[in-house]
Parts: structure tokens; sequence; C-alpha cells
């Protein structure tokens, strides 16, 4: 009779402590961001230099000395993902700050959400030196059309609210159109690179392999470059 | 009065037509002045900073077509003294990167033609045989 009561409390107290580990792992934290809040503030912290350290003058300005020297320390621990940002830090840099931050801080945030978070096309594709053009030239087109029709992921929209005021829309529309810029661009410079990858294939008379990699701003193509035929 | 009769008649307007470009356009209309100075500004820093990135990515491609033509010398100057080489070069470009892989292996021509001789040999041998 013993052991078998000894047997049972013993499954009791497991599952017990099961229970109360399960509902605690569970329960949310207030403190606690979700992970898309920690990879935000990550987004936030890759700022340029200049940027950023607008970004902490503005942090020390709402928050205090004390404040901005924690999040100063702390900064390349939050960046690598050492340290995840708690969910005070997150409502600090991305719920309060753009309400005080400058229109042109506020759009080279936005830039780098579009980088992070806009669906990007990757192509990898074998051309020759002489119908590389009409190879490539559609799917720059392509990505051109898209650079003015991306979007943040809804959640992100949804979360960060200050991304549908007037002045933002505007915003996005010169990112838009900035990032457009950038692809036509690099469609009317690689007509040059391509004449020095030619020469280099005929230089090296059969023995070179070539690799080119078109880094647009959504997305890139990965070309594998032949002699003409 | 049939003009009047226009006026009050409810204008109707579905929410689903509205487009992009209605959106910025009312969100343009909607700007304060300071608002419509930064907007002006930075859509004038954006035309010069592709201006400049445009410039260093000619820079870049100056240099690119400079350091394939010493990769070339290299890799001739190794032809000259004979043996195998590999070389694996990556350069920065201007609209990305270029890997050039350059290489030479007489040593594996060799053994490739010597393992076809070696066969045709053991094939005419047994051919011999057998027609004997």
């Amino acid at each position: 009779m013993l052991p078998e009561v000894v047997l049972l409390s013993l499954m009791l107290l497991v599952a017990a402590a099961t229970y109360f580990f399960t509902r605690r792992a569970n329960s949310p934290n207030p403190t606690r961001p979700s992970k898309a809040e920690a990879d935000l503030v990550k987004v936030v912290l890759s700022l340029e230099q200049t940027k950023l350290e607008d970004l902490f003058r503005l942090y020390r300005q709402e928050f205090g000395a004390g404040a901005a020297r924690y999040a100063r320390t702390t900064y390349n621990r939050w960046k690598s993902g050492e340290v995840r940002p708690n969910r005070q830090t997150f409502n600090r840099f991305l719920m309060h700050l753009p309400d005080v931050m400058s229109f042109d801080l506020k759009c080279e945030v936005l830039r780098k959400l579009r980088q992070e978070y806009c669906s990007k096309e990757h192509y990898k594709l074998t051309v020759d030196t002489g119908n590389w053009k009409e190879m490539v030239a559609p799917l720059v087109t392509g990505m051109i059309n898209k650079s003015y029709k991306a979007e943040l992921p809804k959640h992100i929209e949804g979360r960060l609210r200050w991304l549908s005021a007037d002045d933002m829309q505007v915003a996005r529309a010169i990112l838009a159109e900035s990032q457009a810029q950038e692809s036509k661009q690099a469609m009317l410079l690689i007509g040059r690179e391509f004449i020095n990858i030619e020469q280099l294939l005929n230089d090296t008379k059969g023995r070179g392999k070539i690799t080119h990699t078109i880094k647009l701003p959504l997305g890139t193509i990965t070309l594998r470059v032949k002699g003409r035929r | 009065m049939v003009d009047e009769n226009e006026e009050l008649a409810p204008q109707k307007q579905s929410l689903f037509d509205v487009t992009a470009d209605d959106i910025l356009d009312n969100a343009l209309r909607n700007l304060d002045d300071k608002q419509a100075r930064d907007v002006t500004k930075k859509a004038a820093d954006e035309v010069v900073r592709i201006a400049i990135e445009k410039r260093l990515a000619e820079h870049r491609s100056n240099a690119a077509h400079d350091e394939m033509r010493n990769l070339v010398n290299n890799a001739n100057l190794l032809d000259q003294r004979g043996g195998d080489y590999q070389i694996n070069s990556t350069f920065e470009t201007a609209t990305g990167t270029t890997q050039v892989q350059i290489r030479r292996s007489k040593s594996t021509t060799a053994i490739i033609i010597a393992a076809a001789v070696g066969l045709l040999l053991i094939l005419s041998l047994i051919i011999f045989l057998v027609a004997r």
C-alpha cells in the first residue's frame, strides 16, 4: 500500500510542476517584447552612424542621461542579438521617438524598414556577352515596377501607427522613387560592366569563369557569364 | 433647377476605388508648411544622394577594370612559368560584385590523356587476344 501512495504522490507532484512551468512559460510577460519587436529595434539600430547619433541625442533628450548611457552601452549587444531589448526599449525607440524625430530621420528609419522587410527577389541565370541585355532588362524592369508597389508587412504597419501619417505617406513615395531610380541607374551602368567582363573573358582565353551579381534595392540578379556564342 | 438637383444628389464614391496616387495626393494636401518644406528638402537630398552614388559606382567600375587587367597579367605570368594554378578574385563593381576564377591544370589534362591511351592499349590487347 505504502509504495503505491508514494508513487501516486510523486506523479501528482510531477504533474503539478509541469502545469506550473508550462503556464509560466506561456503567460505573456509585459516587459518582454516579441521577437518581431526586438528585430525592429535591431533594424533601427542599424542606421548609419550620423543618423544613429541623432537618434541617441533624441533618446537622451526624451528619456534622460541615465537611460541614454544604458542605451549606448547596450547598443552593440542589442544589435548582435546577444541581449534582447525589453518592451520599454522597443516603445521608446519605435513608438515615442518617432513623435519627436525630424522628417529626415523618420525617412531613414523607414528606408531601413523597407530594406529589411519588403519582399525581395533573387534570380540566377546563365547569359553570354551577346544576349545578356535581353535576359536582364525585363528582370530589372520588373524590380523597378516593384519599387513603386513594395509595402511593409501588415503586422509592422499595424504596430507602427506613425507610418500611416500623411508625411510618412509622402516619405514612402519619395523612397519608392529613389529605389526605382537606383535600379534604373544600375541598368545604365551594367553596359559598361559587360564591356569589362567580355574583355576579361577574351583575355583569359577560355580559362576564366565569371559570375556577376547585380545588387538592386529589392533583390539580386546573379549571372553566370559565358563568352559570346 | 436641374443643376441644384444635381448638387443635392449624394456623391457616390466607392472606397475601393482609392488608388495609391489618391492617397499620396491627399497626404500632400494635408501637409502643413513645415512638413511641405521638409518633404521638398528630402526629395532634393535624395536626388543629390543618387547622383553621388552614381559617381561612386563609376569609380568602382574604373577601379574594377584596372584590377581585372592586373589579374589577367598575373595569370599570364603564371602561364609562362608553367604548372597548375587557380586564381579566385572578387571585384566590387558599379552594380554589385564580379567573381572571377582563372585556372590551368596541365597535370589533370595529362592524366586524362594517359588514362585514355592506357584504356585504348588494353582494349587493343583484348581484341588482339580474342581474334587470335
